[in-house]
């Protein structure tokens, strides 16, 4: 009897096709994650606020993820979050005694909480995969209802694989101290490319359209018109490069971002993942922000004008910039990882390529404090 | 603009590629080598800035999901 013998290269060979790619696999083990973190942005200088509380918001978020293998080629992913918050936020803008721009805020007792869950089944082929996922997210005052389909495929020998993402959101938004009731939808599709450049470099891009329809406004504001349609695009790439002599990989991203409504962004995060033998990442990082203001922004509130006019003193449509620091630590050991960060986020008018002729006083200041813990079997 | 920048990101990613064995894709399909190594940190950041800026999608689609403020 011919005993049949497997050749080592052909089992190197298989055994490194099965590594995890950037496109199509299926994952082989399940891994349930636990995370909690806490959101706390800084208050606002008196001198800048001409009525209402100094405190804003402080987030408590509670995350919970699930991702198993099921059999014939599946795989579930189920999400759930948990986010209580209190303080008060930006009603509206008025020009105070001095002629500065000083802010209407609401009082301190709000509280809230919202409520969110993500299921996600994933079909795995050869050479491709497709992932269906249907999301909800619940709060007192808003309600959105999500679906979404995306692909990978892989080419190439697996060096290329092409991404592809069409969602739609159906959100109904009632707030709680008004009459007001009213909706928004969101379809957004996205197209993108990850390609392997060489043994320890990877580059990806990606492109994105997004319309919004409905009322896209934020109710708690005195006086917010804008127009009910938005139409958003924004393109990207993510470059990841392991470094054998320092036994760490450097992350570097960038996006460009337009839209209809007037607002230009760009965005850069790079990343330096440090490994300390084998159990120990640290991963510093930053990220920089510059937003070019909406063309119907205004500092502060006209109520002369006719209530068709489109404005809005919101502080997230005005020019700025804004730079976050990061610091992560992470701990392996068996199947368990141990991770801890903090996110100390800075705007400011003067940060950004362009220039706000006048500083909004409520642009954000925030730190993000978490802790999370993984198991993987 | 919106072309050619497209165009100068396609030429980009094919400019310099190699061909990688399977054999030598250890470090690639490392960890701290994946697009998104923390999901649940990511999506948490990207509602954060979602809430607290005027942009949103990239690679993947823009979702809401959220009354943020």
């Amino acid at each position: 009897m011919v005993e049949k013998r497997t050749s080592p290269l052909l089992a190197l060979t298989s055994a490194a096709l099965a590594l995890p790619a950037f496109g199509a696999t299926q994952p082989t083990t399940t891994e349930i994650s636990a995370r909690t973190s806490v959101y706390e942005e800084e208050s606002v200088p008196a001198s800048r606020v001409a009525l209402g509380s100094l405190d804003r918001y402080d987030i408590d978020i509670h995350q919970f993820h699930v991702l198993a293998p099921l059999a014939n080629d599946w795989s579930l992913a189920v999400d759930v979050n948990r986010e209580v918050m209190s303080g008060a936020s930006p009603w509206g803008t008025a020009t105070g005694a001095d002629g500065e721009p000083a802010l209407i805020m609401s009082g301190a007792t709000i509280r809230e909480s919202r409520n969110g869950i993500s299921l996600a089944a994933s079909r795995y082929f050869a050479d491709k995969s497709v992932t269906v996922a249907l999301s909800r997210s619940d709060e007192n005052d808003y309600e959105a209802n999500a679906v979404s389909v995306s692909s990978e495929w892989d080419f190439n020998g697996k060096l290329s694989t092409l991404l592809f993402g069409l969602s739609y959101s159906s959100d109904d938004i009632r707030p709680s101290d008004r009459l007001l009731r009213d909706d928004k939808r969101i379809l957004s599709v996205s197209v993108g490319w990850t390609q392997v450049l060489n043994r320890n470099a990877v580059l990806q891009s990606g492109i994105s359209v997004t319309k919004h329809s409905g009322f896209l406004g934020d109710p708690y504001k005195l006086l917010d018109v804008r127009p009910d349609e938005r139409l958003q695009w924004a393109v990207s790439m993510r470059y990841r490069k392991y470094f054998d002599s320092a036994s760490g990989a450097l992350h570097l991203d960038y996006r460009y971002y337009d839209d209809d409504f007037g607002v230009s962004s760009h965005t850069i995060k790079t990343a330096w993942y440090q490994n300390l033998g084998v159990r120990f990442q640290v991963i510093p990082s930053v990220r920089f922000y510059s937003q070019r203001e909406a063309d119907f922004y205004t500092i502060a509130d006209d109520f002369t004008l006719p209530a068709t006019v489109p404005r809005s003193s919101d502080h997230r449509l005005s020019s700025f910039g804004a730079y976050t620091f990061g610091l992560k630590g992470v701990f392996r050991h068996g199947g368990w990882t141990v991770s801890a960060n903090v996110e100390r986020y800075i705007s400011d008018g003067d940060y950004g390529f362009s220039n706000a002729d006048v500083e909004h006083p409520a642009l954000v200041e925030f730190q993000l404090t978490s802790i999370g813990v993984s198991y993987t079997f | 603009m919106r072309g050619t920048l497209c165009i100068a990101l396609a030429l980009l990613m094919l400019a310099g590629c190699e061909t990688v064995q399977p054999w030598e894709r250890g470090r690639l399909a490392r960890q701290e080598m994946q697009f998104e190594p923390d999901q649940q940190s990511r999506q948490l950041e990207d509602q954060v800035y979602y809430s607290k800026e005027a942009s949103s999608g990239g690679v993947k689609t823009a979702g809401a999901g959220c009354g943020c403020n």
